[in-house]
């Protein structure tokens, strides 16, 4: 009888048809590529692509370098030490994340700016009236400075966990062996966590590439900026499909370097009973140190911010009508809502095919569909809106059939942002789905078959109920996600539909500064509700 | 003949080497069955063969003489009807234990799924815990809980792998008594896989022993082991007729 055929059915035929969705457009990139050359891409490429390859490197390699210095020491110092504060840093270092870069960028332009606060109190209070060209962080270093300040979270999380619940015996031992804590940060610390810090970087690497904010903010000529001003300012999609095809190119780079540089050096769980790390209490100035180590860092990259954005809403107040405040917060749950959700059903039909289906193809499948998530959002963005607008000029005639007096109807409605957002964040939500496929196994989901349960009614009595703690988590993970996101939601959104990340640039990119701090407060609080309520989530799951 | 196996194959993809090999055996009505055999020797893979979670490379599978798989069909687990009790249990955490028995009780009124839950408790001796979680139950209580569903629907075979594995030894030795007795109360078809001489002496009516996924010996306790059954631990509380008599 025929193996494979034996194992197709309804979840094979969705997890298939799923992932296809998820890769057509960006096929409709590699596609574009070879389509004919414009004047303007003979122009592009001579004169400006090699400035565009040089700044987004040079913002990828800076970034990641200052992420992983700061990222490291402080999980390693809340990983490994007791000091005063140190359970509030825990998890307080994680809310830089809730801020979005370009908010933070320009609530810092803000700030040092000269109407800003330090300017200001230095020519009022102290008659002192400094080179404002000091105070301009409208560069590349500057994008640098924001980028590693709201970004440097991913490296600290994922090292810190890794430090704190799987290097106790080596670390242990090294101290049993008369290693002092550099010589066993550098020894073994630093070697062992290599590939949480791999990863965690890289995560920082695409974020920093998907950017659009900070640098069309700071004026700054990249690749994602590039691709906007091609399209939207030269009206030439054929030459934004072939940037955003060498950025795709330079990604690909990107995680193939990684893979490298993580070797086979996967470690992993040895034993399904992980001994966290003994903390070592500290005292004195070494506690001193370590408290404010971690108190400068979370006022630079959170506080100072916070109290900045409070300080202008209380300024505006009223200035901004509430009812608009309120509709755009509506529209913001709304489409990270039905996108979230999307994700999340999507995830888990691909996550139940993956793992029931025994063959090489289900397993690796789903681990290509994370491209998408490499993949910055103005690509997405380009081969989505070229996938709809072919797929509307396929339906035109069944548009007319119904009496439609319009010729695009998909590529207007919001159905198309939903669709980008599943496109790009579908890995994040996947991730998490598998964790949970991983962590019940498919006992559970034998024992019910065993007991007469067909497959589906399996899945919903006995998987889902069981994967509640991943299905929320995974939730709440696309939902910052999509709050926070800029260049799709700019691109793709219906006419004058606004999100509060979408009025806040707008606000921003119009010099508008304190009429944009509601709006990002609001998302500010909304993400930072969130990933509190996904930092007890995570802790109160049994190990 | 109640269940036939015949040229049952195996493997695992890309393995060159056969999982189970060639292997036609049958089994009567009531019958409890051992099979014995190192990891790794394919014994566990032939439960699993059985139940439908894996699916052979060739051979045939009939049972109470509906076919089970050949060239042609391959039966779903669910639509077997044939009940298993896993290894570490499988009982649904978030389910209590009246939940994860009626959880298998599907076609019944509402009144005869309660009926039978309770005949299913007795049977196991843990009437009054129908509330509680699996998590608030020892091991011990929570194997006859594993039992009690997979008996409930009142499958024609019973599969148990590796049953005594996660229990400490002296509860091993009661549990097999008792299993033994609520298995010939029920008088239910049941294999039984275990790399435990003890245990295969204890309970089987015939062993079956496998060696790289090949039948070794098939034979009673007695004589594959060379033992009379008096003489093994954990009998004590079994009478020989008992023993052997109840076919």
């Amino acid at each position: 009888m025929n193996k494979h055929l034996a194992n197709v059915n309804g979840w094979t035929i969705g997890a298939v048809l799923i992932i296809i969705l998820l890769f057509l457009p960006n096929m409709s990139i590699v596609v574009g590529v070879f389509s004919p050359a414009s004047d303007n891409w003979a122009h592009i490429k001579e004169f400006m692509l090699l400035n565009y390859i040089k700044s987004s490197l040079t913002l990828v390699l800076f970034t990641a370098l200052f992420t992983i210095v700061i990222g490291l020491s402080l999980a390693w110092l809340i990983a490994q030490y007791h000091f005063p504060l140190r359970n509030f840093m825990k998890w307080a270092l994680i809310l830089p994340l809730s801020i979005p870069p370009f908010i933070g960028a320009y609530t810092y332009h803000g700030i040092i700016n000269y109407t800003g606060v330090i300017q200001k109190t230095l020519r009022n209070h102290f008659e002192i009236t400094p080179n404002p060209a000091y105070f301009d962080i409208m560069n590349v270093p500057g994008a640098i400075f924001i980028y590693t300040l709201f970004l440097f979270p991913y490296v600290y999380m994922i090292t810190r966990i890794f430090l704190s619940h799987q290097a106790a015996s080596l670390i242990e031992s090294a101290r049993t062996l008369g290693k002092g804590p550099w010589e066993i940060f550098f020894k073994i610390v630093l070697p062992i966590s290599r590939v949480s810090i791999i990863g965690g970087a890289s995560l920082v690497v695409l974020e920093v590439l998907n950017d659009y904010g900070v640098v069309k903010y700071f004026g700054i000529q990249t690749f994602s900026t590039a691709i906007f001003q091609t399209w939207f300012g030269l009206g030439d999609l054929e030459s934004s499909i072939k940037l955003a095809a060498s950025l795709m190119g330079i990604v690909i780079v990107i995680l193939i370097i990684e893979r490298l540089l993580r070797g086979g050096k996967q470690y992993s769980y040895s034993t399904t009973k992980v001994r966290p790390l003994p903390l070592v209490k500290l005292t004195g100035k070494k506690a001193f140190f370590a408290t404010s180590y971690t108190l400068v860092i979370f006022s630079i990259a959170f506080l100072i911010p916070i109290l900045q954005l409070c300080s202008w809403v209380i300024l505006t107040f009223g200035k901004v009508p509430m009812g608009d405040v309120l509709l755009y917060t509506k529209n913001s749950v709304i489409v990270a809502g039905l996108g979230a959700s999307l994700i999340i059903v999507c995830s888990l039909i691909v996550g139940n095919f993956s793992r029931v289906v025994n063959h090489k193809f289900a397993k690796v499948l789903p681990k290509l569909t994370v491209l998408g998530y490499s993949i910055p959002g103005v690509v997405v963005a380009v081969a989505v809106i070229t996938t709809f607008i072919a797929l509307d000029r396929l339906l035109a005639p069944v548009y007319q059939f119904w009496g439609l007096d319009s010729e695009l109807v998909l590529s207007v409605s919001l159905f198309m942002l939903i669709s980008a957002y599943v496109i790009r964040f579908f890995a994040i939500g996947y991730n998490s789905i598998e964790a949970g496929f991983d962590k019940i196994g498919t006992d559970f989901r034998d024992a019910s078959r065993m007991l007469g349960a067909k497959s589906l009614r399996t899945f919903f009595k006995v998987d889902v109920p069981m994967m509640k703690g991943a299905i929320i988590s995974g939730f709440i993970l696309v939902f910052i996600d999509i709050l926070k996101e800029i260049p799709l939601t700019l691109i793709l959104r219906p006419f004058n539909y606004d999100t509060l990340a979408t009025k806040a640039f707008q606000y921003a990119s119009d010099e508008k500064i304190m009429e944009a701090s509601q709006a990002s407060l609001l998302i500010v609080g909304v993400s930072t509700i969130a990933i509190f309520v996904f930092h007890k989530l995570l802790r109160e799951e049994p190990e | 003949m109640f269940m036939d196996i015949k040229n049952l194959q195996f493997s695992y993809p890309k393995s060159p080497l056969k999982t189970v090999d060639n292997f036609s055996f049958t089994v009567e009505k009531g019958e409890v069955i051992s099979i014995l055999g190192r990891s790794g020797s394919g014994k566990s893979t032939l439960l699993r063969l059985i139940a439908g979670l894996e699916m052979p490379v060739g051979g045939s599978l009939t049972l109470n003489g509906k076919k089970m798989f050949c060239n042609q069909t391959f039966l779903q687990p669910e639509k077997r009807g044939i009940g298993m009790v896993f290894q570490d249990y499988a009982l649904f955490p978030h389910m209590s234990v009246e939940e994860n028995i009626l959880f298998g009780l599907s076609k019944m009124s509402r009144k005869d799924k309660k009926k039978r839950v309770q005949e299913v408790l007795e049977l196991v001796e843990l009437i009054g815990f129908e509330k509680r979680y699996p998590h608030q139950l020892s091991g011990g209580q929570q194997q006859r809980v594993a039992l009690a569903r997979a008996m409930a629907p009142e499958p024609e075979l019973i599969l148990l792998d590796e049953p005594f594995s996660n229990l400490d030894t002296d509860l091993q030795v009661k549990i097999r008594g008792d299993l033994r007795r609520i298995l010939k109360k029920a008088k239910t078809t049941a294999i039984f896989v275990t790399h435990n001489e003890n245990d295969a002496h204890a309970l089987a009516d015939r062993i079956v022993k496998i060696k790289d996924g090949k039948i070794d010996k098939i034979g009673r306790p007695c004589d594959l082991l060379g033992v009379s059954p008096t003489e093994i631990p954990g009998m004590v509380e079994i009478t020989y007729d008992e023993l052997v008599g109840v076919r």
